[in-house]
């Protein structure tokens, strides 16, 4: 084994643990946390839209539109860089959580009405017939096949949301990719660095696809 | 009836999470307050209340601001940061930024200072001020070992260089009429040059002397030099001259007493004051 390569291996092993804890202590919480927001959100508006009701079908409609049509990254410059100028100081963790919880929201809100447009009319018909209200249709009837239907894409967005977290670097936050940044900085191995930061993504990611098939099997098999 | 458990969990989460919102509010409020009825005296005043000096830097340059192998911020801007917060009585607290975030926080007042060698350039003490230079830099061009048509900065012409887009270095390379290739720092713009997707980049000389002693195998070589040194010094928002004239102070006195010498040939292995 020539030197470098035993250099690089070298780096690469003292790099692993401080790169793995980067991801387990800050991107991974950062994720949970601004997922399980997103859902809150993506379910309101979607429940909002789909009841049509009207006081507040314009605003989530805004909602969506300004957070789907604006980069997510100038979405966290705004709120970390932006606000403090009209006096709204947020620290970067809670920047970070608004922007991704907002993003996951608006694109969420999106997937949870399909799943819940996906359920046959006959279905909301057969719950009036039988007397439930709107509301009770969807808590009972709707939502319940509806979420079968809304698991592999949303988990979609789960597992694309691990990734968008390298982000918040640019607003101080110091995740999973900057420390790999600041190995490389003192390093000069970027390559190999990049590498190692992509393998742990991918452990974290297919930590989540098991979890995914779990859910699958939980809420009713959707494949077979 | 597990249902309704999952509701009432989803609205308790809810609720927390208004609270949560509401209190850190509240809590920016109270903080923000005070500060605001003291910055009415002066920014100086503040830092020294509160016993801290926030310092925005990369952390991601070497061997300027980088992290050492255990991890800990260190680099001669952070040392030169620690030692004038010493001799302002306060803790420096470094609050590590990309490059292009660096001025945003600034004007945002993330922090109070920035330390990340930050040229001295007349269009920025439009906006901002600056200490006394505190390094000189001389910058350099970078091309790959085998590139042998770019020999002096007028060969940029027509040419990829990497930079940060908004540093002083990439204006050189604009200058000379290179095509400009966006990079996110030093190492991503040598990552670019040694796979050849961009013909040369400008940087500092004492940097590129940092990556050849980790890398003396790396196929890359300087080619020119720049003749004029920039002068580089710590960054403020304008407007808060006592806490200027107070870092310029701790500068001179760390230059009469020795100990900007020991930091720069720690780092350096000679004064790069001149």
């Amino acid at each position: 084994m020539d030197d470098r390569m035993a250099r690089v291996i070298g780096i690469l092993i003292d790099s692993f643990i401080p790169i793995l804890k980067a991801g387990l202590m800050y991107t991974v919480p950062l994720t949970i946390i601004s997922f399980f927001f997103g859902m809150i959100i993506a379910f309101a508006v979607a429940i909002i839209r789909v009841t049509n009701f009207k006081p507040l079908t314009a605003i989530v409609k805004f909602y969506v539109w300004i957070v789907r049509g604006t980069p997510l990254l100038v979405q966290l410059f705004i709120i970390f860089y932006g606000l403090p100028t009209i006096g709204v100081t947020l620290d970067a963790f809670i920047s970070a959580i608004i922007g991704f919880s907002l993003s996951v929201g608006a694109y969420g809100s999106e997937t949870i009405r399909a799943a819940i447009l996906s359920v046959p009319k006959g279905q909301w018909e057969a719950a009036h017939a039988l007397g439930l209200s709107k509301f009770q249709a969807l808590r009972h009837i709707i939502l319940p096949q509806a979420i079968k239907v809304a698991i592999p894409p949303m988990a979609n967005s789960f597992i694309s949301l691990v990734k968008d977290t390298s982000l918040a670097a640019a607003i101080t936050y110091t995740e999973l990719f900057q420390v790999a940044q600041q190995i490389t900085a003192r390093t000069y191995e970027p390559l190999w660095l990049y590498l190692e930061a992509a393998f742990i993504y991918l452990m974290f990611c297919s930590v989540l696809s098991v979890l995914q098939s779990r859910l699958e099997v939980r809420f009713g098999k959707s494949g077979d | 009836m597990k249902k309704r458990i999952l509701l009432a969990t989803a609205i308790i989460m809810m609720l927390a999470l208004v609270f949560s919102g509401c209190s850190a509010a509240k809590q920016t409020t109270e903080a923000t307050a005070p500060a605001a009825e003291v910055k009415q005296e002066n920014l100086l005043e503040t830092i020294k209340a509160e016993g801290v000096i926030k310092i925005g830097t990369e952390g991601t340059y070497a061997p300027f601001t980088f992290h050492d192998k255990d991890g800990k911020l260190t680099g001669f801007d952070v040392e030169i940061a620690e030692e004038i917060a010493s001799r302002l009585g306060v803790k420096a607290e470094f609050i590590e930024t990309k490059w292009d975030g660096m001025f945003a926080g600034l004007d945002a007042k993330r922090f109070d200072a920035v330390a990340n060698q930050v040229t001295i350039r007349p269009d920025r003490l439009e906006k901002y001020d600056f200490s006394s230079p505190y390094i000189v830099s001389k910058a350099v061009l970078i091309a790959h070992s085998d590139n042998n048509e770019i020999k002096a900065f007028a060969d940029l012409k027509g040419k990829k260089s990497g930079q940060s887009l908004t540093s002083n270095l990439a204006e050189i390379a604009k200058s000379n009429g290179a095509e400009l290739v966006q990079v996110d720092g030093f190492n991503q713009a040598l990552d670019l040059l040694t796979s050849k997707r961009i013909d040369a980049t400008i940087n500092d000389s004492l940097s590129f002397l940092d990556y050849k002693t980790q890398r003396p195998d790396a196929p890359i070589k300087v080619v020119a030099e720049m003749d004029t040194k920039d002068e580089i010094g710590i960054l403020f928002n304008k407007g808060n001259q006592e806490l200027v004239d107070a870092v310029n102070k701790a500068l001179a006195d760390m230059k009469a007493d020795g100990t900007y010498l020991k930091i720069s040939q720690k780092w350096f292995g000679e004064d790069v004051s001149k």
